[in-house]
């Protein structure tokens, strides 16, 4: 229990040293941030044409689905960035040699390294999804709840789907194109109704990406509250943290026994 | 007991070969090609608490790879290591609290804030009290002499603030051993200077034991009394610097340029090395010549454009450490 | 004939330089799986809920192919080189070599921007094949006729994107625009074909350049018709005349500026 108390301490006190260096550019701060938001925005309107021109459902979605798990989506990713924007740096870190650093400190060498940078733009993607919901779904408590369960969540999952593919590197070296693109799936099945989806890419999005997990679940939740879905929802999520977790560990072992630098010829 | 006890540690490092190319690439993918690299190769030594000890050797020596082991970051392949009793592989965190680590320049002040800031935020990992911080920062300051430094953003700091603060930020913690992995490595003369003197003082002051790797031979003949000399990963020399300096660090060599062509008779201690009409490069013995007589003599000259004294490099003083072994075994 | 000759050797050098830097394809080809995947699921899930407008499935999904690969197609990076030349003042020291700097980016990057096309289109033929099949009643013999107005839609978007980069002469902050222009981009023809705009914003884009960079070609490759090839490649003519007066126009503007105050 002291641990978990010492590791949110840490968090806390990488978070105010990120937000103030952030301050020190505030004018590119603020212009990221309304960038990201803008960008984000040109999908909407994208999901306004789409159901103008069919009226129904797409994936089984209505258009205040799209909107939910657009806005759990870009809150989550948010979040995790602003937390730990580190998560697609792990390979440099591996590569230059800076992880060393992180490792002659006391503290859990993943969190300590994860916390050490923030993103700036990331503020925006974490404030458009709560204009997203306040647009779409103004007081309906039990979407707002599930949303803010969605940032937690999907935040944590997010981190650790990129600090495994990120690990990678550790058994292969370079894996950085390995960590991009789990994070642009992750990003693109996030974004869409899982039910454009189907078969094999359904069941990667249960397990080895858990992109249901992150806003899809959650959204069932919203219009169907289920006990079960939700003991499922937080026991999955826990387990697949866990995992990346240890795996990030193994993978830190082979680093420490020197087996992976690698020279070319 | 000792501060730092290393017994017979190697090395080997299992490297994987990757050529060239996408073919190679996808190849190696499948069937990895893996060559063995012997880094450090069965060395022993022992520091004593209080003392400053120098690791010297060329580039790729084993000197990097022995601190990362006596840090805990590697785990050696064969042999026992002890700092303050513990085992670095085994214990990397508890002892991680009585360490402390200045890596080249791998910095672990945040660019864009003022050094206090990160002060705080290394105070909290090594779960310093902010009471005793605080103290710890004072000390530090005057110590230093950091005073306005600690409100001005890190970019904004000079090379030589910059290492100040980096190697105050290494003692927060009040570690009974500093690491320092070739702290002077880029850096100009007069900073190299006030780096070496920040050592020393700490060394007196605190009783800091000092492990430092450097492949500049001025930061031994300065600061330490004990130098071990490494070399393709084995230790060939072991010796107080008063030896060493007798032996190996007795020479400089003098680089100087005329105005006009020269003629030079080179007085006793001094050896002419290579010349043309309007410049020489001299190789002095500092226990006949000194520095400064030799000075004198060039100056005596007239016509003197340009002079640079430096160093003869490590992989001289190397060849003529093995020199000096082979002609005492005949 | 000899400027030609002097542009057709920066052209050629480029392309081989294009071919020895593959280390980035391999990261763009799974891109543009990604995306393709991607646009193919949710527009088959469209499709299952109702009919759109004016395109089969399979046109719909041929159409995202070939947009997709202009925007690919044109990943030279020029606006941020533009960016980079003008705020470094690195663009001082081409003002006296012996050529025009705005032909000369022109004729570097269209080295790029072929081997783009060649590679990416192979990727977007075949994925286009393996997911819907060929487009019904297409005619090869038209296909030279597309290909003219895909090179066109390139150009434009090249040159506005160089006018773009160039405006950092005045702006500090010149990025904004840049993503305001792609989301643009994005929603007037990429993402959307311009016959699923409501009717008033189908009439403003009609006088805007961004349908004719990737729903002009795009349309072509999936239902070629002669009206349809007479009414938009003398528009995008016309565009492309005017990017390239754009890009001269805001780099003499600048470049004066540099030579009256020295930057």
């Amino acid at each position: 229990m002291k641990n978990v108390k010492a590791i949110f301490r840490l968090i806390g006190l990488y978070f105010r040293l990120n937000l103030s260096s952030a301050m020190e550019y505030r004018g590119s701060f603020l212009l990221q941030a309304f960038g990201m938001a803008l960008s984000n925005g040109s999908f909407v309107f994208f999901w306004w044409i789409a159901f103008q021109q069919i009226k129904g459902t797409i994936g089984g979605y209505d258009f205040r689905d799209v909107m939910f798990i657009w806005a759990a989506a870009s809150s989550a990713y948010g979040a995790s960035h602003i937390l730990f924007a580190n998560m697609n740096a792990i390979t440099r870190l591996i590569a230059t040699g800076e992880l060393d650093t992180f490792l002659v400190q006391p503290k859990d060498t993943l969190i300590n390294l994860l916390c050490a940078r923030t993103s700036l733009s990331a503020w925006g993607d974490l404030a458009y999804g709560f204009i997203l919901m306040a647009l779409t779904h103004g007081r309906d408590a039990a979407a707002w709840g599930m949303f803010l369960l969605a940032i937690v969540i999907g935040g944590l999952l997010m981190t650790a789907i990129s600090v495994s593919a990120h690990t990678f590197t550790f058994y292969f070296g370079d894996a950085s194109l390995v960590g991009n693109m789990a994070m642009e799936f992750t990003i693109n099945f996030c974004i869409y109704p899982e039910g454009i989806y189907r078969g094999f890419v359904r069941v990667v999005m249960l397990s080895l990406i858990p992109t249901s997990f992150i806003v899809h679940i959650p959204l069932k939740l919203a219009r169907n509250f289920s006990p079960l879905w939700l003991v499922i929802l937080l026991a999955v999520s826990a387990l697949y943290c866990c995992l990346a977790y240890c795996f990030f560990y193994r993978g830190l072992k082979r680093y420490e026994s020197g087996n992976l630098i690698i020279t070319r010829m | 007991m000792s501060a730092i006890h290393v017994e017979n540690l190697s090395k080997v490092y299992r490297t994987r070969i990757k050529e060239e190319g996408l073919k190679a690439s996808f190849k190696a993918l499948f069937k990895p090609v893996y060559k063995e690299v012997q880094a450090v190769d069965d060395i022993s030594f022992t520091v004593e608490q209080g003392e400053i000890l120098a690791f010297i050797g060329p580039n790729g020596a084993g000197k990097s790879t022995t601190i990362k082991m006596l840090t805990g970051i590697l785990h050696p392949t064969s042999g026992r290591i002890s700092v303050l009793g513990l085992d670095p592989a085994e214990e990397r965190k508890k002892l991680s609290y009585r360490i402390g680590t200045v890596f080249g320049q791998k910095s672990q002040l945040w660019f864009h804030l003022p050094p206090i800031d990160s002060f705080v935020l290394l105070g909290a990992i090594y779960d310093v009290d902010k009471k005793t911080l605080n103290k710890r920062i004072s000390e530090l300051t005057e110590l230093f002499e950091l005073g306005d430094i600690l409100q001005t953003p890190v970019r904004k700091l000079s090379l030589g603030q910059r290492i100040r603060c980096e190697v105050a930020a290494s003692l927060l913690h009040e570690p009974d051993i500093l690491f320092l992995d070739e702290p002077t490595i880029g850096l100009d003369v007069v900073v190299k200077q006030s780096i070496r003197q920040l050592i020393l003082r700490m060394n007196r002051e605190r009783g800091t034991t000092i492990f430092l790797t450097s492949h500049d031979a001025g930061d031994v003949e300065q600061i330490c009394k004990r130098a071990v000399v490494i070399d393709q990963g084995r230790i060939i020399l072991d010796q107080p610097i008063k030896n060493l300096k007798y032996h190996y660090l007795n020479r400089k060599i003098i680089a100087v340029r005329f105005e006009y062509p020269q003629h030079l008779e080179v007085p006793e201690g001094v050896k002419l090395e290579k010349s043309t009409d309007i410049s020489a490069r001299l190789s002095v013995d500092t226990r006949i010549c000194t520095i400064d007589s030799a000075m004198r003599w060039l100056i005596a000259q007239g016509g003197v454009a340009d002079i640079t004294v430096e160093n003869p490099p490590m992989e001289e003083i190397i060849a003529s450490i093995f020199r000096h072994k082979e002609g005492r075994i005949q | 004939m000899k400027a030609f000759r002097k542009y057709w050797t920066i052209l050629r050098i480029s392309l081989q330089n294009a071919f020895v830097y593959r280390s980035n394809v391999l990261g763009g080809l799974v891109f543009f799986l990604i995306f393709m995947f991607v646009f193919f699921n949710l527009w088959r899930a469209i499709y299952q809920s109702g009919e759109v407008a004016g395109y089969s499935l399979v046109q719909m999904v041929w159409y995202l192919c070939m947009t997709e690969l202009i925007m690919f197609g044109c990943r030279t990076g020029i606006f941020s080189q533009m960016n980079e030349d003008v705020k470094s003042g690195s663009i001082a020291y081409q003002l006296n070599r012996p050529y025009h700097y705005v032909w000369y980016q022109f004729f570097n990057a269209l080295g790029g921007m072929v081997f783009n096309l060649l590679i990416y289109g192979l990727m977007a033929v075949i994925m286009a094949m393996i997911m819907v099949g060929p487009i019904p009643g297409f005619n090869f013999a038209t296909l030279p006729l597309s290909l003219i107005s895909m090179m066109l839609a390139m150009f434009i978007n090249f040159f506005f994107l160089m006018a773009l980069g160039l405006t950092a002469f005045r702006l500090e902050e010149n990025t904004a625009f840049y993503l305001i222009y792609q989301k643009l981009v994005f929603m007037l023809g990429m993402f959307i074909p311009v016959e699923f705009l409501p009717g008033w914003l189908q009439a403003i884009t009609r006088y805007l350049p961004f349908p004719y960079m990737t729903w002009a070609p795009a349309r072509l490759i999936v239902a070629f018709s002669w009206e349809l090839f007479w009414s938009v490649v003398p528009v995008q003519l016309l565009w492309f005349g005017l990017s390239v007066i754009l890009s001269m126009a805001i780099y003499r503007h600048g470049v004066a500026g540099i030579q009256a105050h020295g930057g």
